[in-house]
């Protein structure tokens, strides 16, 4: 009798939780899951439009991948994803510790830092686009003259398009980053900072020692959810540069649009098919993530 | 001191909002000045809130057309609150007209302003106005993908098939007699002209009118002698997306790449073949890599800048020329702020291989789920502006109206390329652009007359996946103007084999 109403409990106590979840997950299933599995089915359709017109298996996928653009543009992602790690990772870190060392007018600095990340997107690729003219008109060639440089060209050099592209990223969205990094900071016991110091620690092996272990679970957790993102990228180089020169500043997500929308061809099934396979790279770097979250969950 | 610098922080922070939101907003009125030209801007004083509708629309009558005919139509490419006074009052008066004349049709203004990229996506969600305006290049793609209305029956219905030009028909329809849009005008490429740079470089004949190229050689001549003696870019070209191949066909064909060296041809077997390794397409792009590495004439944004941005360049004095057609004379001069009489439209610069020039242009075509008393409601409504053939008095007012709009915005009033068979409108449209000329015509003349006197040959855009054809092309130049390097036959080899495989997999399969 008592396991009856043991079960009934726990059934109740679940019906309870399911009731709960429920909403949620009717909205995912509507918003996220449905258009998942109806993407992963049209790449496997010839398209005319969004209809789905004959089921060709996987030929979607062989004709992407026999496209140089596609693997190119594969490459670009990579690419980019390497650059936005090397200048997008750490410039995020040194704001954060500049801030959180500066004694006067830290309100200001961190709300000068965090204003890009304000600026619609389309104004501050407005603004870039202007910095990075290659013309005289150009605000980065204003300043090279007047330091007695030449003039230079930029996003039309196929070898400094993506790191410049990754820069204009890193500028929106370091400030922001850096917050997060400063919370993280302020975690941090100030006790071990007095204990290294009276140990003799001078401030590069407070930051070897005591810092950077401090911010290392943060640190990876960010750097899988910046990579994820990067791999995204699709907007700047749309505006900034068109994907060009010579598709040097293509991504996936650029490429997938053009298939689909910008390019004039109309390729649906095409671009679901690019949309899957980004989407299972990204998964393997979401299951990173996992299991570096776990870890620092297990840790903390 | 820690309330002092967050006081300060939080006023700073307030104080560069303002001025973001201040930078963002519209000018007051961009026609009053001239930024090419240096000229200081005038005292701002503050526009009226509304203008009086064109005097011209004043004798149009008012009296009830149809009672009957219910619809509620959103049209497309409606003036923003920004665009000049001059042009809203223009379609406030045309909206009035159409409330008289059919009260029970209701005018949604839209400002969406074409571009495959976006129109296909509203389109599927159903958020498309019903009217839109798409170039040349697109019905045929659009009709295929079903993302366009079948309007036959309303086009019929209003008397206007045998003003259509059999090449629209083919244009606008699905070969088996069924039309889903209708063509408003066609535009010819040539080449704009910034006359302020001419000047400077010298390059003014006796009666004071540019020495303008007329060969693709003259051209890279006389840029260079632009280059060198202003320090500004002879031409901009912009080689980005797609527009850098869309105009590099029109050289390609000037260097002979028709006939049997067309770009794309159809062979007996039904079959579609591209060839961009013939003698002239070779030479065509030779002559690009020259432009950039040997006579330095290019804007060194080519292949960032787009198709808007070579107006402005041309407008504010960045680049003396630019290839562009008629229909698009009012950016460089009421959007960009060039004065109409330091402007100049003329004909497309031969080749070695002939004088051709693209014949495009623009259509209006209907979202899908446009229904018949829709359409035809959006057929009244571009009777009324002056759009379709037919001539009564109202559509002359309108057609006065129009011209008087477009002068006083600063544009170059001139007579359009006709898109419909119907030689008392083309006639009746010309009589109101000399009535309302705001221009020298010996700027202009070149050009219309090369148009009819056999000087240039019109030719259409290259027929099979157009777009993507042009963006192959673009991407081969985008190598050929960054690369000093880099091998143009190579480049040319590597774009076709791409577009061939395109055209293998989606028309040959």
């Amino acid at each position: 009798m008592e396991k009856i109403h043991l079960k009934i409990d726990k059934i109740k106590y679940q019906g309870v939780s399911w009731l709960i979840m429920l909403p949620g997950i009717v909205l995912f299933s509507f918003f996220v899951w449905w258009p998942l599995l109806q993407s992963v089915r049209m790449s496997l359709y010839r398209t005319v439009n969004i209809q789905l017109v004959e089921f060709i298996w996987f030929d979607n996928y062989l004709t992407i991948f026999r496209r140089t653009e596609f693997i190119q543009a594969l490459f670009n992602t990579l690419s980019y994803t390497m650059w936005s790690i090397l200048i997008g990772f750490l410039i995020p870190i040194f704001l954060a510790l500049i801030i959180g060392e500066t004694v006067k007018a830290r309100g200001l600095v961190r709300t000068a830092a965090y204003v890009p990340n304000i600026l619609p997107g389309l104004a501050a690729i407005i603004l870039w686009t202007a910095v990075f003219s290659a013309g005289e008109t150009g605000v980065l060639n204003i300043l090279l003259s007047h330091l007695g440089f030449d003039r230079q060209s930029y996003l039309t050099e196929e070898h400094l398009v993506i790191p410049l592209i990754v820069s204009v990223a890193t500028w929106r969205g370091a400030g922001a980053t850096a917050l997060i990094y400063m919370a993280g900071l302020a975690g941090i016991n100030p006790q071990l900072y007095e204990a290294a110091t009276i140990d003799g620690a001078g401030i590069w092996k407070r930051l070897r020692y005591v810092t950077i272990p401090g911010i290392f679970n943060l640190g990876s957790t960010l750097l899988i959810l910046q990579i994820i993102a990067i791999f995204q990228i699709m907007f700047e180089p749309m505006l900034l540069t068109a994907g060009g020169p010579n598709n040097a500043s293509m991504s996936l997500m650029l490429l997938m649009w053009q298939y689909a929308f910008g390019g004039g061809t109309m390729e649906f099934g095409r671009a679901s098919a690019v949309a899957v396979i980004i989407a299972l790279i990204l998964l393997v770097f979401t299951a990173l993530y996992s299991i570096v979250n776990k870890r620092k969950v297990d840790w903390e | 001191m820690k309330k002092f610098m967050r006081t300060t922080s939080v006023i700073l922070t307030v104080v560069m909002l303002a001025m973001l939101v201040a930078a963002c907003a519209p000018a007051a009125d961009s026609g009053d000045t001239t930024p090419g030209n240096g000229a200081a801007a005038p005292e701002q004083t503050p526009p009226p809130e509304t203008v009086a509708p064109p005097e011209e629309l004043g004798d149009i009558d008012l009296a009830v057309v149809d009672p009957y005919l219910t619809a509620t139509v959103t049209l497309g490419n409606w003036p923003p609150d920004t665009a000049p006074r001059a042009e809203l009052a223009l379609f406030e008066a045309y909206r009035d007209i159409m409330a008289a004349q059919f009260p029970n049709v209701t005018l949604v203004p839209n400002f969406f302003s074409y571009t495959l990229g976006t129109y296909v996506p509203m389109a599927l969600g159903g958020t498309a106005p019903n009217l839109f305006q798409p170039h040349f290049t697109d019905p045929q793609l659009l009709i295929s993908q079903n993302l366009v209305a079948d309007v036959t029956s309303a086009i019929e219905e209003f008397g206007l098939m045998e003003m259509f030009m059999p090449a629209y028909v083919e244009l606008f329809g699905d070969g088996q007699g069924r039309l889903y849009g209708l063509p408003r005008d066609g535009y010819v490429l040539g080449l704009h002209i910034n006359i302020d740079l001419f000047e400077q470089a010298g390059l003014i004949d006796s009666d004071g009118l540019p020495m303008f190229p007329r060969t693709l050689q003259e051209l890279a001549e006389k840029g260079q002698i632009i280059r060198e003696t202003t320090g500004t870019a002879g031409l901009v070209f912009p080689a980005s997306s797609t527009f850098g191949g869309w105009l590099f066909t029109n050289i390609a064909w000037n260097f002979g790449a028709t006939g049997q060296h067309a770009i794309t041809r159809q062979d007996a077997d039904g079959r579609w073949y591209v060839d961009f390794t013939s003698p002239p397409m070779v030479e065509a792009m030779e002559f690009m890599r020259a432009l950039r590495w040997e006579y330095d004439i290019l804007h060194v944004d080519a292949t960032t800048t787009d198709w808007a941005r070579t107006h402005s360049i041309l407008g504010t004095g960045e680049a003396a020329m630019n290839f562009a057609a008629n229909d698009a004379v009012d950016n460089p001069t009421a959007v960009s702020g060039l004065a109409v009489d330091r402007f100049a439209l003329v004909p497309f610069p031969a080749g070695p291989g002939g004088a051709y020039a693209l014949n495009g242009g623009t259509g209006f075509m209907f979202s899908p789920d446009t229904t018949h008393d829709q359409a035809l409601a959006i057929l009244h409504f571009l009777r009324i502006a002056g759009f379709l053939p037919f001539i009564t008095d109202d559509i002359i007012a309108s057609m006065r109206a129009g011209a008087v709009a477009l002068a006083e915005r600063g544009a170059p009033v001139l007579p359009p390329i006709p898109a419909w068979d119907n030689q008392e409108f083309i006639a009746t449209q010309r009589q109101v652009v000399e009535e309302f000329s705001n221009v020298d015509m010996r700027l202009f003349n070149d050009f219309f007359d090369s148009l009819t006197d056999g000087r240039v040959m019109l030719r259409a855009e290259e027929p099979m996946h157009t777009q993507r054809l042009y963006r192959e092309l673009t991407n081969a130049i985008q190598r050929i103007l960054t690369r000093e390097d880099a091998d143009v036959l190579e480049t040319l080899e590597s774009a076709q084999a791409e577009f061939q495989a395109f055209l293998d997999e989606e028309v040959n399969r």
